[in-house]
């Protein structure tokens, strides 16, 4: 099994220790060991069905492990509730099919979570929104509804909504994949502004100039288990597994 | 003149304008007798409806015997009612009217915004627009008014109504912040127009205080303080109202009249609105309980709703008139109306339970996952999240089934209580009328419930229209 720790001198923020899950009797993850240093840009590739999802639905326990340990900055995740709710608190979640609240406004979208959870009043959490889909350039939509908003629009009202609760680790699931062409580009830029800030980041992609440009580590899953862990200039270049390798060969 | 106008057959703008609507001929022309066949088919049909139509005419106008109803259009209203108590009936509509208004005007207001918010043009509702909303029950209080031979239920359904459009016209005015008193107004008056019937003795004081107690959770929710002290402080404020509501409503007395003297259509109306606003909360618990993860309060919601719905109405009303106070450890045994009311409500939430499971049920995962992403707890996932787009996708259904338990309100007459169709059938007593006017009689309830039942199923359409302001 690959092991894979950050360099010393990084403090890590997200930590798995030999993390197995199950569906059933269908192993979906295998003794996972990963950790995460603060600041850090992790993108995950692997074929479909290889368990990315899965891997980081565990983190904020959308899925619950059944073996290992996980720890999301010094909490570990447990069945205890407050446990939970508090990593949830400091990791965000871009989902494939945006997720948003069709029923509220994008302002009240991004100001859900700040209001309720951190009891901000309305106008300071309307102000944090307004920032943040500044920082996601769609200001002028704050009050539009989510059906009437385009993918691209979507999907980044999503990201600021993640923002809204100030995480310390984002991750994203394939943010990419239910957008047209043109607008993948868009909330890309969004993403390597985030990193850019110093964000830890999380992201299933199979955007693989994304991961060429912005990733600080890719990690390659096949079957549950994490296969290769390398620079993407190593893992684009010089892959040591055969199945890693197989995979660069049917995607490039 | 040279020819700057554009030729009146074709629109102009290259294809931008919508097309012209069709003339009446024209639409006539091209649905109605667009060939041979059909053209036979309008005929014979058009002939067929204009006899139906002159023979309901001839009933309505010429032959119908409608001497019954006019004589005994109070007795229809109001059944049995205390006649000297008749005033407070015409306080709580006076107060009833407003509060509808006052909910009414806090609906368009808000709608208003949503619209702003969306981006959306709105449209006040026109003339136009009101009567073709609302002419059934135009036409229902133009028979009750043509009917009685005085001028003073006229100047009192007149200055109701009035009454109503300015407290609507009022809430509309009000800024937004002012609105949340004018809910409040709206809360009291649909209170203080409950108890000027019934009276405040009994349990009438808990109402009241939930309304203090609901006003004041707003009220100090809006006030900031990040203080360790505050829920507690606010606990101690909403317990001190409610003790000072509970010793005044002790110290009042207003008399009233108790639900076994209720009768007529109003009783229909109130047994019906009862079990309305009692089921909704009973069924939304069931349709919860049924999905908890806890197997107790999963199987207590099954059991509930599906030995229920097995079992008929009429059953169940028998059954409740006969035992439901057996098993209750009072002295006095629960009035006749009231279980009735708890058998309707029992019954009716059993379906609301099963027609809200199927809107949670189209919630998709996503949203609850989405919800929990960001911390939310699970209470707040329900409430905020998921209840509100489950239950907006089953309007037309909750509003059917209103309507349904609106109609069954006349099945109390088998238990022998004195709604509308119990006095119509005791109309036919008296002498004058033995075996005058019977089909009139029958004709004029119809009326009544068709006038009501489909003006609701209109308005659930619209509403449901509403509500979807921007979505997708
Ligand atoms: N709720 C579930 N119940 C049963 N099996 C599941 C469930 N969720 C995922 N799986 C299985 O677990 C495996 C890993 O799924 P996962 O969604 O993590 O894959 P993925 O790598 O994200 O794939 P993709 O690229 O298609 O999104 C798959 O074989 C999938 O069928
Ligand atoms: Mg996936």
């Amino acid at each position: 099994m690959t092991t894979v720790t950050a360099d010393s001198d990084d403090r890590p923020i997200v930590t798995l220790e030999g993390v197995d899950k199950f569906f059933g009797s269908f192993c979906a993850l295998r003794d996972i060991h990963l950790s995460v240093a603060v600041g850090e840009v992790v993108v995950v590739l692997g074929p479909s069905g290889s368990g990315k999802s899965t891997l980081i639905r565990c983190i904020n326990r959308l899925e619950r492990h059944d073996r290992g340990r996980i720890t999301v900055d010094g909490i570990e995740l447990s069945n205890d509730v407050r446990a939970v709710r508090q990593v949830r608190r400091l990791t965000g979640m871009v989902f494939q099919q945006f997720n948003l609240f069709p029923h509220l406004t994008v302002l009240d979208n991004i100001t859900l979570a700040p209001r309720q959870v951190r009891r901000m009043p309305r106008h300071e959490a309307e102000e944090l929104a307004m920032g943040l889909l500044e920082r996601v350039k769609i200001p002028e939509q704050a009050r539009k509804y989510p059906g009437q908003l385009s993918g691209g629009q979507q999907q980044r009202v999503a990201i600021a909504r993640s923002l809204a609760t100030e995480p310390k680790v984002m991750m994203f699931d394939e943010p990419t994949s239910a957008l047209d062409p043109e607008m993948i580009k868009e909330v890309l830029d969004v993403m390597q502004e985030l990193a850019g800030t110093g964000m830890t980041m999380i992201c299933v992609t199979h955007e693989m100039g994304f991961a060429r440009e912005v990733a600080g580590r890719v990690v390659f899953m096949d079957e549950g288990e994490i296969v290769e862990v390398g620079t993407p200039h190593h893992f684009f270049t010089n892959p040591t597994e055969p199945r890693t390798r197989r995979f660069l060969e049917q995607i490039l | 003149m040279t020819a700057t106008v554009p030729p009146a057959d074709r629109p102009s703008g290259v294809g931008r304008a919508a097309p012209p609507r069709p003339t009446a001929r024209a639409w006539a022309r091209e649905n109605l007798f667009n060939n041979r066949h059909n053209s036979a088919l309008t005929v014979l049909l058009g002939a067929g409806l204009a006899m139906l139509a002159a023979y309901g005419a001839r009933f309505l106008f010429v032959t119908g015997q409608w001497a019954p109803v006019r004589t005994n259009l109070t007795l229809l209203m109001m059944g049995t009612f205390p006649r000297a108590e008749q005033w407070r009936v015409v306080v709580q509509v006076y107060l009833l009217c407003a509060a509808a208004g006052l909910v009414w005007g806090g609906l368009t207001a808000s709608s208003r915004d949503r619209a702003a918010d969306a981006d959306v043009p709105f449209s006040r509702a026109r003339l136009r627009d009101g009567v073709r909303r609302w002419w059934p029950l135009f036409v229902l209080l133009a028979v009750l008014l043509g009917m009685t031979r005085t001028w003073l239920p006229l100047a009192f359904v007149a200055s109701a109504l009035a009454g109503g459009v300015v407290a609507r016209r009022a809430m509309e005015a009000l800024p937004e912040a002012g609105r949340r008193a004018g809910w409040f107004g709206a809360g009291v008056c649909a209170l203080a127009g409950w108890q000027v019937v019934s009276g405040t003795g009994g349990i009438a004081w808990w109402w009241g205080s939930a309304l203090v107690a609901a006003a004041l959770v707003r009220i100090t929710g809006n006030v900031r303080s990040e203080a360790r002290w505050q829920p507690a402080a606010r606990l101690a404020l909403i317990a001190g109202a409610v003790a000072v509501v509970w010793a005044v409503y002790g110290r009042l007395d207003f008399g009233g009249v108790g639900w076994d003297d209720w009768s007529g259509f109003q009783l229909n109306l109130v047994a019906a609105a009862a079990s309305i606003v009692l089921a909704f909360p009973v069924g939304l618990a069931a349709a919860i309980g049924r999905r908890s993860q806890l197997p107790a309060v999963r199987w207590l919601s099954v059991g509930y709703i599906e030995l229920i719905r097995g079992v008929p109405l009429i059953t169940l009303l028998f059954m409740g008139d006969l035992f439901l106070g057996f098993f209750l450890p009072t002295e006095d045994p629960l009035s006749k109306v009231t279980r009735a009311i708890a058998v309707m409500t029992l019954f009716t939430g059993a379906y609301l339970a099963e027609i809200v499971r199927g809107g949670l049920q189209a919630v998709p995962r996503g949203q609850v996952e989405a919800a929990w992403a960001v911390g939310l707890s699970a209470p707040r996932v329900l409430g905020l999240i998921v209840l509100p787009q489950a239950l907006r996708a089953v309007i037309p259904a909750l509003v059917g089934q209103f309507i349904n338990l609106f109609k069954d309100s006349t099945l109390l007459s088998i238990i022998a209580l004195t709604e509308i169709l119990r006095i119509r059938e005791s109309i036919h007593g008296q002498r004058e009328f033995l075996v005058t006017g019977i089909a009139e009689t029958l004709v004029f309830v119809a009326f009544a419930f068709w006038a009501l039942a489909f003006t609701m199923s209109r308005e659930s359409q619209r509403l449901e229209r509403r509500l979807g302001v921007g979505e997708r």
